[in-house]
């Protein structure tokens, strides 16, 4: 069951970068808040019919959720919001990278705090030396992308 | 502003984290597809009040775009359906290490070809090396 949720989940990575860019290049036309409104709008539309067919939970349980677990929605937005103006300025990796780091210094956080209720993962050696192998992929990245930005220059 | 640029991103993808953590928990208690629902139907309540009063762009240009540069709302609905569902069996920390993963392969190949009209930046060694360093975490974290 694990492993497929993680092939779920890196599915759910892929459609996030396709997202940033596709957004992206829709902005420079439209604006960063219209693309982020049409973004909710139609992502709306897709959920209320898949619910429709397929909901199993109950969206009435709305009214009785804790107020904190309500509040992720101003997040989503400024994910969101932030993402596309951040695309537009300086590219689909470099945003990319920058968002990792974001992601990865507070997931691992809760995770290790067990903060809103997930599961408790201390940070053990392992886990130190997983977050040391992040910081090298991530230098990797910005060299390579810093080295690919100088070879795009000289050929023209 | 390019610095802006940069912090904007860093704040976003803490947002992302925390949205994941608790968006988990709001799944357990209504279900799955309504968290990411309610997720899109508030956040468009949400956008819609900023972009009557502060929205300087042309939102009519939805109609005139190519239809590929419309479907961000729906691959958002995968991605967040996708961690709605994982966060509670795996915790937040892997399920971010395997959006990244898929983050990074994917945003790669498609400033490779110059997809969905991004400049075309091709890949090289370095850029291999990272997403191997990438798998070895997953692995470490797992």
């Amino acid at each position: 069951m694990g492993i497929i949720m993680i092939l779920f989940t890196i599915i759910g990575g892929i459609t996030l970068s396709a997202q940033s860019a596709i957004n992206g290049s829709f902005s420079r036309r439209a604006g960063t808040i219209e693309t982020t409104f049409l973004t909710f709008i139609t992502g709306s539309m897709l959920l209320a019919l898949i619910i429709l067919f397929f909901g199993q939970g109950n969206i009435f349980a709305i009214f009785d959720a804790p107020l904190w677990q309500l509040s992720a929605v101003f997040l989503g937005v400024i994910f969101l919001l932030f993402n596309v103006f951040a695309v537009t300025k300086i590219g689909v990796i470099a945003t990319s990278i920058t968002v990792i780091i974001g992601q990865l210094v507070i997931s691992v956080v809760i995770d290790h705090f067990g903060w809103f209720n997930s599961l408790i993962i201390p940070l053990d050696t392992k886990r130190w030396f997983a977050l040391l192998f992040m910081l090298i992929a991530l230098y990797f990245i910005f060299k390579g992308n810093k080295r690919s930005v100088v070879e795009s220059k000289q050929q023209k | 502003m390019r610095f802006i640029a940069y912090i904007f991103a860093l704040l976003a993808g803490m947002a992302l984290s925390f949205e994941g953590a608790i968006y988990g928990e709001l799944g357990e208690n209504i279900g799955k597809l309504e968290t990411s629902f309610y997720n899109f139907i508030v956040g468009a309540i949400i956008l819609g009040l900023l972009w009557l009063f502060f929205g300087k762009g042309n939102l009519s240009y939805a109609v005139k775009a190519p239809k590929w540069s419309l479907l961000g709302g729906v691959l958002g609905v995968v991605y967040l359906t996708a961690i709605v569902i994982s966060i509670p069996f795996v915790g937040v920390g892997i399920t971010m290490v395997a959006v990244i993963l898929g983050q990074l392969i994917m945003s790669m190949v498609i400033e490779h070809f110059g997809w969905l009209g991004t400049n075309k930046v091709k890949i090289n060694r370095e850029k291999v090396l990272a997403v191997i360093s990438m798998m070895i975490a997953l692995i470490l974290v797992n």
